[in-house]
This record gives C-alpha cells, sequence and structure tokens, in this order.
C-alpha cells in the first residue's frame, strides 16, 4: 500500500488497500465456522456432511432468488444505485432479436444457446445471406466449446440423439477422484455427423482460428486421431497453428501412439514445429508436456526434469502444477498401493524442491493446480517425514497460497493426513494443540483419525483427556458410524488403574458412550451391545465404585444374548464382597449358571468360602453346583 | 376556552336587575356544559395491561418514551443528522424490508428487525425461533440476500441469531 500527498489529498495505489491493511492485522480464529456461515451455534455445521448440507442450501436459495429475479424482471428494473452496477440487473436469458439476420446469431452466440444459433447459421445460408468469417468462427468456437450441445444447468440432463435419431440416455455421470475428475460436460464424445464438422466443410474459406477452434474441440471431446489428420490438413494448406492447438495436440499425443518412446517421439515433434513457427509456448504448453509425459512410462523421470530447466531457460514461472507433474514422476511408484518396493525411495526430490519454493506465492494458473498440495502431504505421510510436512504447511501459510487447497473435500483430505502424520510422530502436548487448532474449524475428522487420536493419547499416558474426546466424537457425528469408536474408547477406559477423580469422569463417560447403544429415536441409527463393550462398561463402574449401575448392565447381557467374561464375574464377587452382600453373591453364581460358564463350579466354592450364607442360600449353592455338575458329564 | 351557554343567560337592563335577583330564585336554573378539545390517550406501540396472560417481549413492553433510555433504535441510518437527505426513502425501504422478511420466514421472527445501513451496505439483523432445521434457514436466508440485493441494487447481509423460543420479559 503506497500512501502519497499531493495538496493535501491522499490517495491510495489500490481501493482495497485499505481493507487488505486491516485484515493484514487479523489472524484465523479457531473457534469460529467459515465465514459463509451465520455465527450462531444453532446454526454451526457440526460434522463435514452438515457442512455440506448447509452451504448446498444457501446456494441453492440463492439460485431460487435468482430464478425469481429472471423470470419476473419488470419488479427489479428501478435503478437506484450510482454508478450503475451491471451485476445486479435482472439478466435477459432469451434472445430478443427474431428475425433471421447476423444480429440475431450475435446474440444467441452471446447467450450460448448452442442448438439454435446453428439452426440461425442453417437459416442464414438458406436465405442466402454470406456470413463473415469471424462470425463463422465466433459460431464454430460455440460449437467446439460445448461438444455440440447446449450447456447443461443444473440437473437438467437432455438426452443425446445419436446418429439414428434415436433417443439415447445421458450416461449417468461418473465422479472418479484424484487426478482425472472430470465433469458431466466431458463425458459427450465427439460424434461422426457433428455441426461442427459440417459447418467447417461448408465454409468457402478457413483460416487458422477455424482451424484451432475445430482441432481444440476434437481433443477436448476424445477425437484425436481426427485431430492429428487435421493438423496435417493445416499443414498442407500452409497454415500455422496458434499456441492453444499446439497445447492441445501436446496433450492428444499420447492417446494416438502405443509405445512409450513413439510418444515421447510425437512430443517432441509438435514441440519443434512450434519452433520453426516461432509460436511461443507458456506456462500451459509446458504443464501439458508434464502431463503428457507422465504417460509416457519411464521416460518420465528422466525428462521431466529437463523440461523444467527449458521453461527456466525461456523465464516462465513454473506454477504449483508443474511441480505437481514433477512430484508424480518421480514418486508415483513409490506410493502406488500395489508395488512392494515402498522403501525403495531413492530420491530426495520433495526436500529440493521445498528448498526452491518456500516462500513463494503462487497463483492460480493453471486447473491442476490445487492437486499439489494433497500429493506432496501424502508423499510426507508415507516418507513419515514430519519436518517436511511442516516445511509444506508453512507453503500453505504464505499469502493467498490456502486458496490453492482446491474444495472443501480436498481440504479435508489435505489435514487429515497432516493431522494423522503429527499424531504418529508428536508428543501429546503438540498434538493437542494442533487438534485444538484444527477442529472443527478447518476440517472435521473422520474415525480414523479419532482413533490416532486415541492412540496417541495412550502413548502419551493422557487417558484422563478420553472423556473430552468423547464429547467431541459424539458431536461430530462419528459415534454412530461404526462401534469401533466406542469399543476402543471403552477398552481403554477400562483397561488400567486410575486416581478416584478420573475414574468418577471415565464412569460419567461410560454412561454416556451406553446410551449411544441400544434402542435411540426412531431417525438415530444405533449399535447392538458387544460382549466386550458391556464388560468394560461394568468394569469401570465398579472401578468407579457404581455398584448399582454396574448390576444393571449384568441385566442387560441377559437381555441382549450377550455372554460376560469370567474375569467380570470376578470383579463383581469383589465388589460384593467388599459390600458384604452375599444375596448378590448367590445371584451372580446364578446367572453364571444360567449362561453354562465352566468358571459356575469356582464361584461356587468363592462364595461358600468367603461369604455367610444362610440356609436358602446353601441350598441355591447346591442345587448350582449339581447342576453344573451334570452338565460336565 | 371555556364558554358558558346560560339557559337563563338573558342579558337585562340595569334597572331590572334588582327585580330580577327577587325573582331569579323561583326560574328553573340549567347546567352549563364545559368541552375542551379532544385530548386522546397515547397509543402508540403500547400493549394495556390485561388479565396477565399474554406473554411480552422486552421491546414490546416498553413504549416509546422509552427509546434511548430503555430501548435502542430498530432503524439506523445516517439520513436524520442535518443536511442529509433520504430519511423518507429510508423509512419506506424499512417497511418493505420488515414486511418481506416477515413473510418469508413466517413464524420464526422471536422480535422486531433491526436494519443497519454501513457504507452502502444493508444489515439485517434478526432474531429466529428455532422451529426449522438449519439447512432450510440456510435456503431462506441464502435467498432473501440475493433477492434484497437485486431490488435495491446494494449488498444485503443477513446477521441471524436464534433462540430456543420467543424471549418473554413479562406477562401483561
Amino acid at each position: 500500500m503506497e500512501m502519497t500527498s499531493c495538496c493535501s489529498v491522499f490517495y491510495f495505489r489500490n481501493e482495497l488497500a485499505v481493507l487488505q491493511a486491516l485484515s493484514s492485522t487479523v489472524q484465523r480464529d479457531p473457534t469460529a465456522s467459515h465465514y459463509r456461515f451465520q455465527d450462531d451455534p444453532y446454526l454451526t455445521p457440526r460434522t463435514a456432511s452438515e457442512f455440506k448440507l448447509f452451504s448446498l442450501s444457501q446456494e441453492s436459495g440463492r439460485n431460487a432468488a435468482k430464478y425469481i429475479i429472471n423470470t419476473y424482471p419488470n419488479f427489479f428494473l428501478k435503478d437506484y444505485a450510482e454508478p450503475h452496477i451491471p451485476c445486479l440487473m435482472p439478466e435477459s436469458l432469451q434472445p430478443k432479436v427474431t428475425e433471421v439476420c447476423e444480429a440475431g446469431l450475435r446474440e444467441l452466440i452471446h447467450l450460448r444457446k448452442v442448438r439454435s444459433a446453428v439452426d440461425m447459421y442453417d437459416r442464414l445460408l438458406q436465405a442466402g445471406t454470406v456470413v463473415s468469417l469471424e462470425l463463422t468462427n465466433n459460431l464454430l468456437d460455440l460449437i467446439c466449446f460445448y461438444g455440440d450441445q447446449d450447456p447443461v444447468q443444473g440437473d437438467q440432463a437432455e438426452p443425446e440423439k445419436t446418429a439414428e435419431g434415436e433417443v439415447v440416455q445421458d450416461p449417468a455421470p461418473r465422479r472418479k477422484e484424484g487426478r482425472f475428475r472430470k465433469s458431466d460436460s466431458l463425458h459427450r464424445t465427439w460424434r461422426k455427423d457433428n455441426n461442427a464438422e459440417r459447418i467447417f466443410h461448408l465454409m468457402p474459406e478457413r483460416n487458422e482460428r477455424s482451424y484451432g477452434a475445430l482441432i481444440r474441440g476434437m481433443v477436448k471431446y476424445g477425437a484425436h486421431s481426427k485431430a492429428f489428420d487435421l493438423y496435417t490438413d493445416m499443414q498442407n494448406n500452409r497454415m500455422a497453428a496458434d499456441v492453444h492447438a499446439f497445447n492441445a495436440l501436446i496433450a492428444a499425443a499420447p492417446e494416438v501412439r502405443q509405445k512409450y518412446s513413439e510418444k515421447w517421439d510425437l512430443i517432441a515433434e509438435m514441440l519443434k514445429q512450434m519452433n520453426k513457427l516461432g509460436v511461443r509456448p507458456t506456462l500451459l504448453t509446458f504443464n501439458t508436456v508434464l502431463k503428457s509425459l507422465l504417460r509416457c512410462g519411464p521416460l518420465s523421470r528422466a525428462l521431466v526434469l529437463q523440461v523444467l530447466g527449458e521453461m527456466k531457460a525461456l523465464g516462465i514461472e513454473p506454477s504449483l502444477a508443474t511441480y505437481y507433474h514433477i512430484l508424480v514422476a518421480f514418486y508415483r511408484q513409490a506410493l502406488s498401493p500395489s508395488t512392494l518396493s515402498r522403501t525403495m525411495l531413492t530420491t530426495d526430490l520433495l526436500h529440493s524442491m521445498m528448498d526452491e519454493i518456500s516462500g513463494k506465492v503462487f497463483d492460480a494458473l493453471d486447473p491442476d493446480d490445487v492437486y499439489f498440495f494433497n500429493y506432496a502431504m501424502n508423499i510426507c505421510c508415507s516418507l513419515k517425514d514430519l519436518g517436511l510436512a511442516y516445511r509444506v504447511h508453512s507453503l500453505l501459510n504464505v499469502g493467498d497460497n490456502w486458496k490453492l487447497l482446491g474444495n472443501p473435500s480436498r481440504e479435508g483430505f489435505y489435514y487429515g493426513s497432516l493431522f494423522n502424520l503429527v499424531c504418529m510422530m508428536e508428543n501429546i502436548g503438540v498434538v493437542l494443540q494442533w487438534y485444538r487448532d484444527l477442529v472443527p474449524s478447518l476440517f472435521y475428522p473422520n474415525s480414523h483419525t479419532m482413533r490416532d487420536l486415541l492412540q496417541a493419547l495412550d502413548a502419551d499416558n493422557r487417558l484422563d483427556l478420553i472423556p473430552e474426546i468423547w464429547k467431541d466424537v459424539k458431536q461430530l457425528g462419528l459415534a454412530t458410524v461404526s462401534g469401533d469408536l466406542a469399543e476402543e474408547v471403552l477398552a481403554l477406559m477400562a483397561r488400567d488403574e486410575h486416581s478416584p477423580e478420573i475414574q468418577e469422569s471415565f464412569a460419567n463417560c461410560a454412561l454416556a458412550v451406553k446410551a449411544v447403544y441400544g434402542h435411540g429415536e426412531q431417525s438415530q441409527a444405533t449399535l447392538d451391545f458387544t460382549a466386550s463393550a458391556l464388560c468394560n462398561m461394568a468394569t469401570i463402574l465398579l472401578a468407579a465404585g457404581r455398584t448399582d449401575q454396574a448390576w444393571e448392565i449384568l441385566q442387560l447381557f441377559k437381555a441382549n444374548n450377550r455372554v460376560p467374561s469370567e474375569k467380570l464375574l470376578d470383579e463383581f464377587l469383589n465388589s460384593a464382597k467388599s459390600g458384604s452382600n452375599s444375596e448378590q453373591a448367590v445371584t451372580l453364581v446364578q446367572m453364571s449358571s444360567s449362561f453354562s460358564l465352566p468358571a459356575t463350579a469356582r464361584l461356587a466354592q468363592r462364595v461358600e468360602q468367603e461369604f455367610d450364607l444362610s440356609e436358602e442360600q446353601k441350598k441355591a449353592l447346591q442345587d448350582v453346583e449339581a447342576t453344573s455338575d451334570s452338565d460336565k458329564d | 376556552m371555556a364558554v358558558s351557554f346560560g339557559g337563563a343567560g338573558l342579558i337585562l337592563a340595569n334597572h331590572a336587575v334588582a327585580h330580577m335577583s327577587r325573582t331569579l330564585c323561583a326560574v328553573p336554573r340549567a347546567r352549563a356544559i364545559h368541552s375542551t378539545a379532544v385530548c386522546c390517550k397515547h397509543q402508540a406501540a403500547r400493549i394495556r395491561v390485561g388479565k396477565g396472560d399474554k406473554p411480552v417481549t422486552y421491546e414490546e413492553a416498553h413504549p416509546p418514551h422509552h427509546i434511548a433510555h430503555r430501548k435502542g433504535w430498530l432503524s439506523q441510518h445516517t439520513s436524520n443528522l442535518d443536511r442529509e437527505t433520504g430519511a423518507a426513502e429510508r423509512t419506506v425501504e424499512d417497511i418493505f424490508i420488515r414486511r418481506f422478511i416477515f413473510g418469508t420466514f413466517h413464524g420464526l421472527l422471536a422480535n422486531e428487525l433491526v436494519i443497519k445501513r454501513r457504507g452502502n451496505m444493508l444489515v439485517v439483523c434478526a432474531l429466529f425461533t428455532q422451529k426449522i432445521p438449519a439447512y432450510k434457514l440456510y435456503f431462506l436466508i441464502g435467498y432473501t440476500e440475493t433477492l434484497l440485493s437485486y431490488f435495491y441494487k446494494c449488498p444485503v447481509k443477513m446477521e441471524v441469531q436464534t433462540v430456543k423460543d420467543k424471549v418473554v420479559y413479562k406477562y401483561l
């Protein structure tokens, strides 16, 4: 921000300079939710699915308002704003010009109505008017960009028409995770009787732009070999393709050749021709070269660094996508789950890369930029290198680089792997610090992450924090997803002896966990009691001295068809002894015989020895012993 | 101003006064009607005390002379300052916004809206009850913000707070 004073008038270099200076004084608030939500406990999302639900419903509200505004524009035409704000006026989505003329075609192209534009063009030709070259080129651009179909609005998928005129349903959009995530539109393929090709052949004269548009459309929609045929056509007519067409051809090169060396030869050929024609390569050219190199097998490792060198020699700043492709080339083998040679990592490329790019501010220049941080963090996790992970994370905090993390689910993966690594390697103090910082303002952990956190607590002997963690687990909605977390929590609490206050808090926590099992409300998913869970619950309650509640749990065993362990019954006997309650002891023995446990005889003997029993109780015990003896026979 | 109409207000000559005073006792005396200009009770924004079963919020319970003493302002803009214009337009906008939000968030408003104008931005501060699930509330918030922005050609933001039920101050 620069202020210059000129006759007592201050002006700033940038209108936003004051706001930016103010915002640089404030840091992220780890207790607040994302800024798009309202600041209210009822309206703050607590799980990842709530986050998505709330943001989507807010967005759909906006779309509903836009629909109403565009359907009834006459209410929104009064202009209060000075100067006029065009983005707050209703849009007219219907074309105004109705006659068949060039202005009508121009308008339809502007409104992105592909089919009507093609229709209008045909009618113009039939009427005999000569459509200018530039307008035809615009039309070709439109058709090739949208693949000869109208752009799909939301979930109105129109049925495709095949060459025979039958109506074929649009294939359900596949969602592939990872690098090859395509949107719905790219599942269209380039048809044989395309409008674009037809118009192209009808054109009296074509220039580089027409060829370029067609080549790019073909590559975008999968007709790679046709694109190359068109390119040779272009060369025969002695026309020079522009840089965008060359980028498309380089992207298509791996598809039209089979062997790795041939693929690379074709790419190199394209580059040489670019050089010959004097077309200057851009960042996107080099990124496309790298991307296609990755399809060339073992050649990629050797050549990516050379390509990077070429880029720097030409003075083009690499973007994050460049570094991403280089990382993939080197670490792809080591990270894939199928290879066994995970320890065969003979490179410290990521270290040298971080040396080079630490502290730099990156812009979003390539759609593949968003994959970098996730992949780098993945590599750090498999290398178990915490220092490197911290370096990657500090790069994220430089300037506006956080915007290059991608959509919220991608962010979730990144922070999830970072937190897993921290849990594994750092001591509990640092782990808890990170936990408070990241959750839940930046990411919502899944049950795997919470398990890691519990293990870290265990390793550092801080089990007294378990009740708090359980509260968080419930709030995140992870308690009922699978029974593992609840069982793990109970097992950890029941394992060792602790001081009385901790036992108290454990007992309260155990009761809270118990509420998760059993029959909840109709809409909630519930878990079934398992034997180990019940055993652990009873143990914890006994250790805290809550015998009544522990006895209730015993009843639950029978109700849910679960068998208690012998160790548990011993503990109950101990507690009955300390309470001098012989009635309970006898009931215990009867219960164990009803489960047909082999330890019944031993328990009965113990009760006879250690307790003062009345006559009926002794008789009941003998009955039990008799039945258990007969069982053994 | 008091005006008296006398039923027997005849103006008599002086010489007959003495005679009249003796005979006045015999003439029936009529009562005079006094009347003043109409002076109605204040009834603006007041809820009269009733049986004691009507719940009333803090805002509703205090009549307007308590503004700036026990109440704040519901609509904050600078048009009422010296040499500033546009107060009437702001008021009309406010009325529209209040009705619009009352209708859109039907049955959810726990208290009157507070409308603030900062720069060219309109901030609508609302207090809602938690009768509908949160995602439906977000739908309505997104819808309102966009529609009002397009209507008034300025950024409109909502700052929402929720309460379990309407907060009752007393029962009147």
